[in-house]
């Protein structure tokens, strides 16, 4: 498949962009005309309708934006980073780090709203620092293999812990610390939404000027050498952001899966492989598909809301077959 | 390993109770001491139950009912009423238990919660012979079914036949109580579970039916499932009139979901309109259903009030 034109692609990317947002704020269980949440979002009209759009849904549609961008992000980075087609944001351990954080928190009986946040975040981070240890131990200058093998290895440990966790506490509420960590915006507000950003820019700024640096490594250690990069350096910077962003995005919204393991294939396919212009699309299209998919959670059999996890999962998969199918189809003819 | 084997050995030589499990395919059972639990598998005692181990806080609420609270040789760790039952030897999980712990009190019946994940338990108990009675106790109904097994199965049909007639009395007579009349419209109430992400309770859950028996409703009671992840816009939308709390200790007070700005957005938390329940007594069905109607309807009133 050749790689759509750069304009009509970005386009394109901007309108299903808008195309999200507005159904993000316009599709909800509660009834509202599309007038009475432009009413609503000018301030007018019923409290209650204001109340819906602009602390329930606003939050929501931002916040959704913000995770799957920053997955799909991370994920690219990252896919780059251990020349593996099938990391994802949390493949390096983040998972289960952030699982064991936040069982521990209700374990721990801690019930504050940021308790549970907090401790996916620590958990995350403790994991991730794990893995770099162990990876550079092993290997030296961050060889992506045994990134991996660190990542599977401490993410099994801290699973262990869970499942250990998990069958001596008391069944509710460590049941209820799963159904967190299986993803979702439900909790979204203005705070976590403005956290999220604030804490993301930098990472995002780090992997955009590392653009150039990803598009050398894309072409193996050695290439990128004899080309010039600081191919370490690089490595170091890409594994710390990419790590720091997903284990954000866990803390605001739970393991959401699926958004960062595609979103990067597919914008791959359709814009080619030049990083400066495939990680803002991949953010955009990260961001649409989470916003999209977060409106159809909501809806689909309101008032029982589906974990979003599944949605993305249900929109992305026939939309990435069909992507893969028109890409085999034209590289090998 | 020798200390294992002994045990085994001690296990298997051990004079079991007089019991005999029979499986009485289509004949009639002999007297009252044959009964069909909620799997539908006739049991049937040689003689009532002396030693019974109750893997349910349910029905050890429904033993002592019963008077027989002097014969429970085991309970599990979630059975705190009445205080007596504090007393009796803890064999750990109701759920999936520890089917060594429980033969170890050397029961001659073993009363539990008839979920497909009890069956293997069941039936590896069964196997050792000692009587199971598998029973489903979800709805306050279930309370007259599994105290005339009970009854039947320790001898106490008697006493079995009193309790049900003064539930049932004492049932009609709380929802009498709660019937609006003059009392105004019924309070629509939310159940709040969980928080991130909102789980509540639908039609098949246990409070549901209380809630609805004492003169309010459950706005999830439109869903089917006994429990469910409902989104918070849902929530809001239905405005409901309070919040129902279920709480191991109620002197803890409401949780604070006011503190999550996305849950502010529901006019009952923005009012702090809780109702704080003890799980204990709310949190399932037992003899003390008509109690717990009665508490809630008197609650409803001063939440109407407020």
């Amino acid at each position: 498949m050749r790689p759509v034109r750069a304009g009509r692609f970005a386009a394109g990317l901007g309108a299903l962009l808008v195309l999200a947002l507005a159904a993000g704020v316009l599709a909800g269980p509660a009834f509202l005309r599309p007038g009475e949440v432009l009413g609503a979002l000018l301030g007018r009209g019923d409290p209650a309708a204001i109340a819906i759009v602009w602390s329930l849904r606003l939050p929501r549609a931002a916040l959704g934006l913000l995770v799957g961008g920053v997955l799909a992000v991370s994920g690219a980075s990252l896919q780059v980073l251990v020349r593996n087609p099938l990391a994802d944001p949390y493949l390096l351990g983040l998972s289960g780090g952030a699982g064991l954080g936040a069982v521990l928190a209700i374990a721990a009986g801690v019930a504050s709203p940021w308790a549970l946040p907090a401790a996916a975040f620590c958990g995350a981070l403790l994991a991730m620092a794990a893995v770099y240890r162990l990876a550079v131990v092993a290997g030296g200058a961050l060889d992506g293999r045994v990134l991996v093998l660190a990542g599977v290895v401490v993410g099994s440990f801290a699973g262990a812990l869970v499942g250990g966790i998990l069958s001596v506490t008391e069944a509710q509420g460590a049941r209820s610390a799963m159904l967190w960590l299986m993803g979702g915006l439900g909790g979204a507000g203005w705070v976590a939404v403005a956290a999220l950003a604030a804490y993301s820019l930098p990472a995002l700024a780090v992997l955009f000027a590392e653009a150039r640096g990803l598009d050398l490594l894309a072409l193996g250690e050695e290439p990128a050498q004899h080309l010039g990069a600081d191919v370490a350096r690089t490595k170091r910077r890409v594994y710390v952001a990419a790590s720091l962003l997903a284990a954000a995005a866990v803390a605001a919204a739970g393991i959401v899966g699926f958004v960062g393991l595609v979103v990067p294939h597919a914008v791959r396919m359709m814009r080619g492989h030049d990083h400066r212009g495939l990680l803002p699309a991949a953010f955009a299209a990260g961001g649409a598909l989470l916003v999209l998919a977060d409106a159809a959670a909501r809806t689909a059999f309101a008032p029982v809301e589906l974990p979003v996890g599944v949605v993305t999962a249900l929109i992305g998969v026939p939309v990435f077959a069909f992507l893969l199918r028109r890409w085999t189809a034209r590289s090998s003819s | 390993m020798a200390r294992v084997r002994s045990f085994a050995r001690r296990l298997l030589n051990s004079p079991v109770p007089v019991v005999a499990l029979v499986a009485c395919a289509g004949q009639a059972p002999a007297g009252d001491a044959a009964r069909v639990d909620d799997w539908g598998r006739t049991l049937a005692l040689a003689a009532p139950a002396r030693r019974i181990v109750s893997l349910s806080p349910s029905t050890t609420e429904i033993v002592f009912a019963l008077g027989l609270g002097g014969r429970l040789v085991g309970r599990t760790t979630w059975c705190d009423y009445p205080a007596a039952a504090r007393a009796v030897p803890d064999v750990g999980n109701g759920m999936e238990p520890n089917v060594e712990a429980v033969a170890a009190r050397r029961p001659d019946l073993v009363l539990l919660y008839a979920s497909p994940a009890n069956r293997p338990a069941a039936d590896r108990l069964a196997s050792l012979g000692i009587a199971v009675a598998g029973l489903t106790l979800d709805r306050a109904v279930d309370v007259r079914r599994a105290a005339r097994l009970i009854g039947a199965l320790a001898g106490a049909s008697r006493a079995a036949d009193s309790l049900v007639a003064a539930f049932d009395s004492s049932l009609s007579a709380a929802r009498a109580f709660a019937a609006p009349g003059a009392a105004g419209p019924r309070l629509r109430l939310y159940v709040h579970v969980w928080a991130d992400p909102p789980v509540t309770v639908g039609r098949g859950s246990y409070l549901d039916e209380i809630l609805r028996f004492a003169g309010a409703d459950n706005v999830f009671g439109d869903l089917a499932a006994s429990s469910a992840t409902v989104s918070l816009e849902s929530v809001v939308s239905r405005d409901p009139d309070g919040i129902v709390v279920l709480a191991g200790d109620t002197s803890a007070g409401p949780p604070d979901l006011s503190a999550r700005a996305a849950w502010r957005a529901v006019r009952a938390v923005r009012e702090g309109r809780y109702l704080v329940l003890d799980g204990s007594l709310y949190g399932r069905p037992s003899p003390r259903v008509p109690l717990a109607v009665r508490d809630l309807s008197g609650r409803l009133l001063r939440l109407a009030a407020r």
